[in-house]
């Protein structure tokens, strides 16, 4: 009879064995755990092989579903491959897998062999943003009305909260025109010099949206979106367009339904 | 002596998958409920509200793949709160999870790996089953697994451990017939001894599903991606005369087919339940 594996008698025993079986899955030292399986006519290393194969397959598929045009623009192989790799460096943390990947796109940003393809990353990390906002369900819009109450003297201080689902993304490469692309059955050619985008990606009803914004606008709202005070998204919108319009930049974040509440922050900084 | 149990109209579910929902929506088949994995719901995804809206029309059970009850660490207390989130939105009929683990030091692998059955993880596996069904307010049916390998020290046989799972925690039985099928073609025992060593009254689902046999080993391989096998059936109408009627449910997960597949597949089992879940009991 072979050598057996000790008696698990307590935890720490157990814990052991799936610290090693968890290794062995993810494509690491299999060694250590095949001396504990019993062979029952078939060399354990088979046996792990099932285990193994469907953990890659699954969350492979998982991260295809969830990063597609970058899946497209690579080819399914290289891809599986990229997958592969993330993997076993970065296995999943939530048991939602709609939840797994969010640093799918700095990994891809560091992974030579995609050295090739500089706005990759960026076409992940838009993915992300889409995927995100489509977990996230919109809260009811805070009306325009509900600031009237706010004292004169506080007003620079009133901080937005903006629907969870809001996100904001800027690239040097034309992310979007790139992603739009590649739903297409045949590709149009891109110019990739064309320039970068500011993008504002929300959930609406079941759908996901994202559109365009000018520099001054996405200045602003992304202060907002990071809980800045008006006075200070105001400025960070300032610097990036010297005409930028407070009173009607406000009519349209009210108007397209972004804020969901309010706080008064006197203690927040504001620059001068 | 006769079970007195009623003759359902209909006690045959089908697993729930996103291509089919508009279209039973749309023709609302005769089914006795619709079973989600509990984790693709846990997100406010477009999915859900659709859920939501069908929840009307059918009881739902609610199947959790990820709870991870057989890990060595404590449960993830996370993913228990958002697990009681959807509980108490869906209101399910049953409410089930895996002898299985799934996560262990913070790396989620996606699958039900085995566990060995010995003394100590039996008591860990109840401590967990207990802190779930309290956490949770609601009995958890256990399902057994399908496994493709066995540890050298597990000298518990599965059957017996599940048994002693329900006894100790309270907790029922999901009798997944097609991973007995599986797990006993794959190790060689007996699949009606495995029936028979499971207590009758704590039994409270069953599952059927498709497998496959691997290309290059002889293992079978439960990939919920086929019609269920004439072996299957055939241990399902043994199962029946064991336990009597059961809510069934026909699991189909990939290489999904159109949804009337899974309605006759349904059907099927509703006729087999008819014919060996009302015989008198063994």
């Amino acid at each position: 009879m072979p050598k057996s594996w000790p008696m698990c008698t307590d935890m720490s025993m157990l814990l052991e064995l799936q610290m090693r079986l968890r290794r062995a899955v993810l494509g690491g030292d299999t060694a250590e755990i095949v001396a504990a399986i019993q062979g029952d006519g078939l060399d354990p290393a088979a046996r792990l092989g099932i285990y193994r194969n469907h953990a890659f397959a699954t969350l492979g598929d998982a991260l295809q579903g969830t990063f597609p045009v970058v899946c497209r623009l690579v080819d399914k192989r290289f891809f599986a491959y990229a997958a592969h790799e993330y993997l076993r460096a970065h296995p999943p943390h939530s048991r939602c897998l709609v939840e797994y990947g969010a640093d799918f796109a700095d990994f891809l940003a560091g992974f030579k062999p995609c050295k090739d393809l500089p706005y990759l990353a960026d076409v992940a990390r838009f993915e992300w943003a889409l995927n995100i906002a489509g977990t996230v369900r919109e809260a009811t819009p805070l009306q325009a009305e509900a600031l009237a109450a706010v004292p004169a003297h506080e007003a620079a201080y009133v901080a937005l909260r903006l629907q969870p689902s809001l996100s904001y993304f800027a690239s040097p490469w034309p992310i979007d025109t790139i992603w739009q692309a590649n739903k297409e059955d045949q590709v149009p050619t891109i110019d990739l010099t064309s320039g970068g985008t500011s993008l504002e990606i929300r959930r609406a009803g079941e759908a996901v949206v994202w559109r365009r914004i000018d520099p001054g606008t996405f200045a602003f709202r992304t202060a907002l979106a990071d809980g800045l005070v008006l006075a200070a998204a105001m400025a960070a919108a300032t610097l990036r367009d010297a005409a930028f319009d407070l009173t009607a930049a406000l009519r349209h974040v009210f108007a397209e339904g972004l804020a969901v509440a309010f706080v008064i922050s006197p203690q927040q900084e504001t620059p001068r | 002596m006769t079970k007195c149990r009623p003759i359902p109209s209909c006690s045959v579910g089908i697993g729930l998958r996103s291509p089919h929902v508009s279209e039973i929506a749309a023709t609302r088949p005769e089914l006795a409920f619709l079973e989600v994995h509990a984790e693709n719901y846990m997100a406010e995804t477009p999915a859900l509200d659709r859920l939501l809206a069908l929840r009307s029309g059918y009881p739902v059970s609610l199947h959790g793949v990820a709870l991870s009850l057989g890990s060595a660490e404590e449960l993830d207390r996370g993913h228990l709160n958002r697990f009681k989130a959807l509980i108490e939105l869906l209101e399910p009929m049953l409410v089930s999870e895996h002898l299985a683990w799934s996560a262990i030091g913070g790396a989620y692998l996606n699958d039900l790996l085995p566990l060995p059955y010995t003394e100590a993880s039996l008591d860990l596996f109840c401590r967990h089953v207990e802190e779930a069904q309290q956490a949770l307010g609601c009995r958890l049916l256990i399902e057994n697994p399908s496994t493709y390998l066995r540890y050298r020290h597990s000298p518990i046989p599965e059957a017996e451990f599940i048994a002693e799972v329900a006894r100790q925690t309270g907790c029922g039985i999901l009798c997944d017939v097609n991973n007995i099928h599986v797990s006993a073609w794959n190790f060689g025992f007996d699949p009606i001894a495995y029936l028979e060593a499971l207590p009758i009254e704590a039994i409270g689902e069953i599952h059927l599903a498709g497998h496959h046999a691997a290309e290059d080993v002889d293992i079978l391989i439960d990939d919920h991606g086929s019609r269920v096998a004439q072996p299957v059936w055939e241990l399902y109408a043994a199962a029946l005369r064991r336990f009597g009627p059961v809510p069934t449910l026909i699991e189909w997960d990939t290489n999904l087919p159109a949804l009337e597949v899974l309605l006759d597949e349904a059907h099927h089992a509703e006729e087999l339940a008819h014919v060996h879940g009302y015989v008198d009991a063994a």
